[in-house]
């Protein structure tokens, strides 16, 4: 049966009055009412959430449809979508429930006939939080498919699985975002963390990370600390040193507990990771469903950037990146974003590129209260110097994303910015290198053996040039303002590296009012060929966006446009050389509005749409 | 400011007694220009690699003389060489070099030859006074030609608390350009800071027309 397709012409009224005569006709729909002797939701199966309830009158049914599904679907042609065929399986005996603020599905799953377990998905339309109140009286929701309960005998997670997949197309077409579950299933507390569903609640994360780091600990693993701080999403743990094996007993019933516990059942051996969240706490769950695009992106993000403050009418403040989350909400970009969260890395990451004694100085004077560091542009306060190690974290979390296959490229918007910070010296805006430090981190880590680097901030990355001038595992580039006219006066293109580091760094100076065909002619005349002859592992792109004509802080006159064919071609040389793998990271940018809309130009082009 | 802090000491040097072919040779391997002709330390003439040219295009009148290449220093060297000393200035040396349209001179202490200073000396001292490779960012600022008109852009500067790098103040028909480096990455709030306190600040475009 064809499954409706985004935007497609909403089904008649007397489309959906015939659905629901159907079902009705089948004894295939029916009331509810929340179970009030049920405070929590248990997802393991007992008392049920709900009761059954008288049918509600028409006149309800038709308004429910049409607030969750906006009439994009007829209930019959729903119901026969939900219960597909896949393989052996069927549902049988499934209903549709209307409940006072939700519709439901209930179902028994069928093997061959058999009966083989069961499942409760409800279906909501919310006000989202992150929308504001004005999005809401305009209609905007956000819809959630809550997979109440599912519960099926062992070994068919292959069935969950497809079925899920085909969901997850079926519920984006008809305009849902989100999966909600409670993982608590034995199977399903390792099987959903794969499956992409993370912790609603991040505090889980972190009560997770300790659990597990107490567990390593009595276990006497080899596990450094490190590794487990860098444990972000449930999928992480899933995937968790899959090569270190511990011993678990599983129980007759599908339970799963360490082997050390007197449990009676088999002991089996797995992975780390799994056998953690086997035997784990159960967790509420989501999932974004997301919208699909051709790249799958990452979005590091996090409010702690706000925590960088600096003086009135400074131009590197934190409206910034509020501007820019406002553009990305804007565009709908969040519903295919991947996002990911940063983390506080420790300090071995940032003495790879900085000096100790520079970074202690740097974390005195924000901390102290002095107000600056360094130079009257590098503005600081307290929260500075956290707000600064989580930006260099944040490019090292979407390194993590892109080499552990999460996701194909990503964006970083962190501030402070860093390409002027050298390996002792804070100047314009920046304190620590965050795409050098991301660099070094990707080599020493992941493994990765050069690194090509692209700065196209309207200034020169000074601080990325010395800090990599005489290494030739790394190749920077950097397109920027010609040195006479701007800051920081440094970028000829006579500066080409240093020792051993000489023909690695490539400058191209533009003049004062160069526009995008300039640019264009220039990139592909002489970016590609250099990134064509040094064949990187990793793309890593100092992304500023103040090179923009409507940016006050540089006279170059780039438009959106730029920004789309210098990320379209960075996208076809990463997929020839380096699996797609493109980091890229915010520097400067500073007007209101070609900030955001640059950025979401630059991030539609990394997911590959047109 | 002064040749001698600038100039090169370790002089490629020939004697009037040399061939032309060793002159070439020198001139080839270590990639210059000029040589300073010495004798007993004292400095009697210059060869440069023009001359040698010369020597091979003139053909001189009478029966054929010995090849080129076996002729001597001596004969084809320019006497009365213009010299500066070591405790002459660098603007001595960048006038004569542009007036005369030399490329180096050499440098004396009575006749003995100390050093020579090259065109790209004198273009490095003036890189270094300018500060051209520092970190930072040129403003040019036009004034009236008055002392209180230089006090008040500096006291301006002082006030937006900016580290200047350099300051070069220029007479330009009648008034003065400053050009000032800052080291600020937000020149524009500079520049606008500048405008709004009356300064005249022209704009990259009005050099382009």
């Amino acid at each position: 049966m064809p499954i409706p397709e985004e935007n497609a012409v909403p089904r008649s009224r007397a489309e959906i009055v015939r659905g629901f005569d159907r079902l009705i006709a089948d004894g295939k729909v029916h009331g509810a009412e929340l179970n009030p002797s049920i405070i929590k939701k248990s997802g393991g199966g007992g008392g049920a959430s709900f009761l059954a309830a008288p049918l509600p009158p028409r006149r309800t049914l038709l308004s429910r449809w049409e607030e969750v599904f906006r009439n994009r679907i007829a209930p019959d042609e729903f119901l026969e979508a939900l219960s597909g065929r896949i393989q052996e399986y069927g549902h049988g005996d499934n209903f549709l429930l209307f409940g006072p603020d939700r519709v439901i599905y209930d179902t028994q799953i069928l093997h061959s006939g058999m009966p083989a377990g069961n499942m409760t998905l409800n279906f909501r339309a919310e006000r989202d939080e992150r929308l504001g109140w004005k999005a809401y009286l305009a209609g905007r929701r956000l819809r959630v498919v809550h997979i109440e309960q599912i519960r099926l005998r062992e070994r068919s997670s292959g069935y969950a699985s497809a079925l899920f997949h085909r969901y997850e197309k079926l519920f984006r077409d008809l305009g849902f975002h989100r999966f909600r579950l409670k993982a608590s299933l034995s199977v399903g507390k390792y099987y959903w963390a794969k499956e992409g569903f993370d912790c609603s609640d991040k505090a889980d994360i972190g009560r997770m990370r300790e659990e597990l780091r107490t567990l390593v600990r009595s276990l006497g693993l080899p596990v450094s600390d490190e590794e487990l701080d860098r444990l972000n999403h449930a999928y992480d743990f899933a995937m968790f040193r899959r090569d270190l094996k511990v011993p678990t007993r599983r129980g007759s019933e599908g339970y799963y507990s360490p082997a050390g516990k007197e449990v009676p059942g088999e002991e089996i051996s797995l992975p780390l990771g799994k056998a953690f969240l086997l035997c784990g706490q159960p967790w509420d769950g989501h999932k974004v469903i997301y919208t699909d695009t051709p790249r799958r992106t990452g979005f590091v993000y996090s409010e702690g950037h706000l925590s960088h403050e600096v003086r009135r009418g400074h131009k590197e403040n934190g409206n910034r990146l509020v501007w820019l989350m406002k553009g990305v909400y804007r565009e709908e970009l969040h519903q295919s974003l991947v996002f990911l969260e940063p983390y506080v890395p420790g300090l071995e990451h940032i003495h790879r590129v900085h000096s100790p004694s520079y970074v202690e100085a740097f974390r005195r004077a924000a901390e102290g209260g002095a107000g600056t560091f360094a130079t009257r542009d590098c503005s600081v306060s307290a929260g500075s110097y956290r707000a600064a190690l989580l930006a260099a974290g944040g490019v090292m979390a979407g390194i993590d994303a892109v080499m552990n296959g999460r996701v194909e490229n990503a964006f970083c918007a962190v501030r402070p910015p860093g390409h002027h910070a050298g390996k002792a010296s804070a100047t314009g805006f920046c304190f620590l290198n965050n795409v050098a430090v991301g660099a070094a981190y990707a080599r020493a880590v992941h493994g990765v053996e050069r690194v090509f680097i692209l700065d196209w901030d309207a200034h020169h990355g000074n601080g990325t040039q010395e800090i990599f001038e005489d290494d030739p595992m790394v190749f920077f580039c950097s397109i920027h303002e010609h040195p006479s006219f701007c800051f920081p006066g440094t970028g000829r293109r006579t500066e080409t590296g240093r020792g051993e580091g000489e023909g690695y760094t490539l400058n191209l100076p533009l003049h004062p009012g160069t526009g995008d065909r300039e640019l264009a002619e220039m990139f592909d005349a002489e970016v590609v060929p250099a990134l064509e002859r040094f064949r990187p592992d990793l793309i890593l792109v100092s992304a500023g966006f103040d090179a923009h004509r409507a940016d006050p802080i540089a006279e170059l006159e780039l438009t959106e446009a730029s920004y789309v064919h210098m990320t379209g071609r960075l996208c076809e040389l990463a997929e020839k050389h380096c699996r797609g793998r493109i980091v890229s990271v915010l520097e400067g940018g500073y007007d209101r509005a070609s900030l955001p809309c640059s950025a979401a130009a630059h991030l539609r082009a990394l997911q590959g749409r047109s | 400011m002064f040749v001698g802090k600038r100039m090169k000491t370790d002089v490629i040097t020939v004697a009037p007694g040399d061939t032309l072919h060793r002159a070439g040779s020198l001139l080839k391997e270590h990639r210059i220009h000029h040589l300073p002709v010495v004798e007993a330390g004292e400095l009697v003439g210059i060869v440069t690699d023009t001359d040698i040219r010369n020597a091979r295009l003139e053909e001189p009148p009478g029966p054929p003389g010995p090849p080129v290449a076996d002729r001597k220093v001596g004969e084809v060297m320019t006497r009365g060489v213009l010299t500066l000393s070591p405790r002459d200035t660098i603007e001595d040396a960048a006038l004569i070099l542009h007036r005369k349209r030399f490329e180096a001179i050499p440098v004396v202490e009575g006749r003995r030859l100390v050093g020579i200073v090259a065109k790209a000396d004198v273009i490095g001292a003036f890189l270094d006074t300018l500060n051209i490779e520092a970190i930072g960012v040129r403003v040019e600022v036009v004034l009236p030609q008055d002392t209180a008109s230089v006090l008040r852009l500096v006291r301006s500067l002082g006030e937006m608390q900016l580290a200047i790098r350099s300051l070069v103040l220029s007479p330009r028909g009648g008034e003065f350009v400053a050009f000032v480096r800052v080291s600020t990455i937000d020149v524009a709030s500079v520049r606008d800071r500048l405008r709004a306190e009356g300064f005249k600040v022209p704009d990259i475009a009005d050099f382009l027309k």
